[in-house]
């Protein structure tokens, strides 16, 4: 089994929205600024003013490395990890979906896969964007 | 106005595996052994700077002394550039005059892991990229070497080619743990740690420690060994968003940093004699390049296949092998490379001529020193 995440602590509704297929940042209520993981200040306007919304379930591919020596049980190597800039500006690391490591390109368009991986918790993955 | 503060002393342990010493009694070790080589007593200290070292009371009660003036900085890499920073800057305000800078690392018996559950590299957020397999410093810099070869064309043979000629200089250096040298058949053949880092693209986690003793460039002429001036240094921070690679290889803040460095020692790159580069991993030694002023930006690796990294040729790089085969003291080893350097006492690994030593990291926060056989 792969390490799971907290998902009963601060950033519990974006865990909430990936069991819906729905991808859920804080924004800030001051400045309109996105963000992941959860804080309770703004780092832009430092605002204590936040609400938890939808956004666009794509982004843009930035980078991947390819994992050959094992951190972690259940996660058998190699395994990809990329690096998704999603269109309401927050990064996040996740794997691949249905995608040959020579297929990635940096600037590539990636959309949302929904992963269930335990009864409870659904992980966030991508694909390239269909044309 | 010329540089107002002087490295006096180095000293440091044996690296490799040291299980039956901790990191107060390696400090301590390379303490002994600055002071031996500076011709200062335990007495003369009244600045001290502990780094990796667990705790500075205990430390001075095992040392005994009570210095003036005493500080305590994490054990991560980019603090050596920092307290030997500091430390010249206490000088100039007159807080201390001799400064000791005391590293202790017993990692290497202490069983550190970089990665894996447990991993807080950077800004303590990693844990909420476990359930990805995202983890560890080196996959961080693998992420960064990814974006270089794609947007710049880098290749591994780049890569291999930093890494080959820093296991060449460890050759000629007796302290170096790894001295045999390969190919870079060799080391496209060794195995990947993480994609498109190989094992020979990391650094060696080893116990050990060193330390430097700093004094005013007035005093530092009637010491025992030839002074080696801190000429300039400046230093600057990514921090922001800091838990994903940034945009732009840190070149912003190494760009700022570097000018500090150059402007207050009055000099340009064109005029540095030898390089001690930051290489946690061997992307960082690209990045320092481009950041620095060295070559442009994305001409790294063609800049490094061209040689000029390598002992006898233009910027003689990591003479002493580095962190990838010395060993990785967290950029305290190549400081006292480059005063080395500038003292001429290299022996076979000597650069010559070597009047000016510029050490330099890419990171979160960045520090650029430059060191002078002459003070202005």
């Amino acid at each position: 089994m792969r390490p799971l995440p907290q998902t009963d602590g601060p950033d519990r509704p974006f865990w909430q929205a990936l069991r819906r297929r729905e991808v859920q940042v804080q924004r800030c209520r001051s400045c309109g600024m996105h963000r992941f993981p959860a804080t309770r200040y703004c780092a832009h306007c430092r605002s204590d003013e936040s609400e938890w919304v939808a956004v666009a379930p794509s982004g843009t591919l930035e980078t991947w490395c390819v994992f050959h020596r094992p951190y972690f049980e259940g996660l058998p190597v190699p395994y990809t990890v990329i690096q998704v800039k999603l269109d309401c500006g927050v990064r996040v690391f996740a794997n691949p979906a249905g995608v040959e490591n020579g297929a990635l390109r940096i600037g590539m368009p990636v959309d949302a896969v929904f992963e269930d991986v335990a009864p409870d918790v659904t992980l966030l993955m991508f694909k390239p964007k269909d044309r | 106005m010329g540089a107002v503060s002087a490295v006096v002393g180095v000293g440091h342990t044996r690296y490799g595996r040291l299980p039956e010493f901790d990191a107060y009694e390696l400090g301590l070790w390379a303490l002994k052994d600055a002071l031996a080589d500076a011709g200062l007593r335990f007495g003369d200290i009244d600045g001290l700077i502990v780094n990796r070292i667990p705790d500075y009371q205990r430390f001075c009660e095992i040392a005994g002394i009570s210095p003036d003036y005493v500080n305590i900085t994490p054990g991560q890499g980019r603090f050596s550039g920092i307290d030997i920073e500091t430390a010249a800057a206490l000088i100039r305000d007159g807080l201390a005059s001799t400064v000791a800078l005391v590293y202790g690392n017993n990692g290497r018996s202490a069983g550190d892991r970089y990665g894996g559950a447990g991993d807080t590299y950077g800004s303590g957020g990693a844990g909420n990229w476990f359930p990805y397999g995202m983890t560890s410093p080196g996959a961080f810099h693998a992420l960064m070497a990814r974006r270089h070869m794609e947007l710049y064309g880098t290749t591994p043979d780049h890569l291999g080619t930093v890494s080959k000629t820093f296991r060449d200089h460890a050759v000629l250096n007796p302290s170096a743990v790894m001295r045999n040298p390969f190919t870079l058949a060799d080391y496209h053949a060794s195995r990947y740690i993480c994609e498109p880092l190989h094992l020979l693209d990391y650094c060696l986690i080893n116990d050990g420690g060193v330390a430097l003793i700093l004094t005013s460039a007035e005093r530092a002429r009637d010491l025992k060994q030839p002074p080696v001036y801190v000429r300039g240094y400046g230093m600057a921070t990514t921090l922001a968003g800091s838990m994903f690679p940034p945009d732009d290889f840190w070149r912003t803040s190494m760009r700022k940093a570097g000018a500090k460095s150059f402007r207050m020692a009055g000099v340009t790159p064109a005029d540095i004699s030898t390089l001690m580069i930051y290489d946690n991993f061997t992307p960082t030694v690209l990045f320092s390049l481009e950041g620095y002023g060295y070559c442009g930006e994305g001409e790294s690796g063609p800049f490094v296949a061209e040689g000029h990294l390598a002992l006898g040729a233009r910027y003689p790089t990591n003479t002493s092998g580095g962190h990838l085969s010395e060993s990785y003291m967290q950029g305290w080893a190549l400081n006292l490379e480059a005063v080395l350097q500038v003292r001429g006492a290299c022996g076979e690994r000597q650069v010559k001529d070597c009047a000016l030593a510029h050490y330099m990291a890419a990171a979160p926060v960045v520090t650029s020193i430059i060191y002078g056989k002459e003070p202005s």
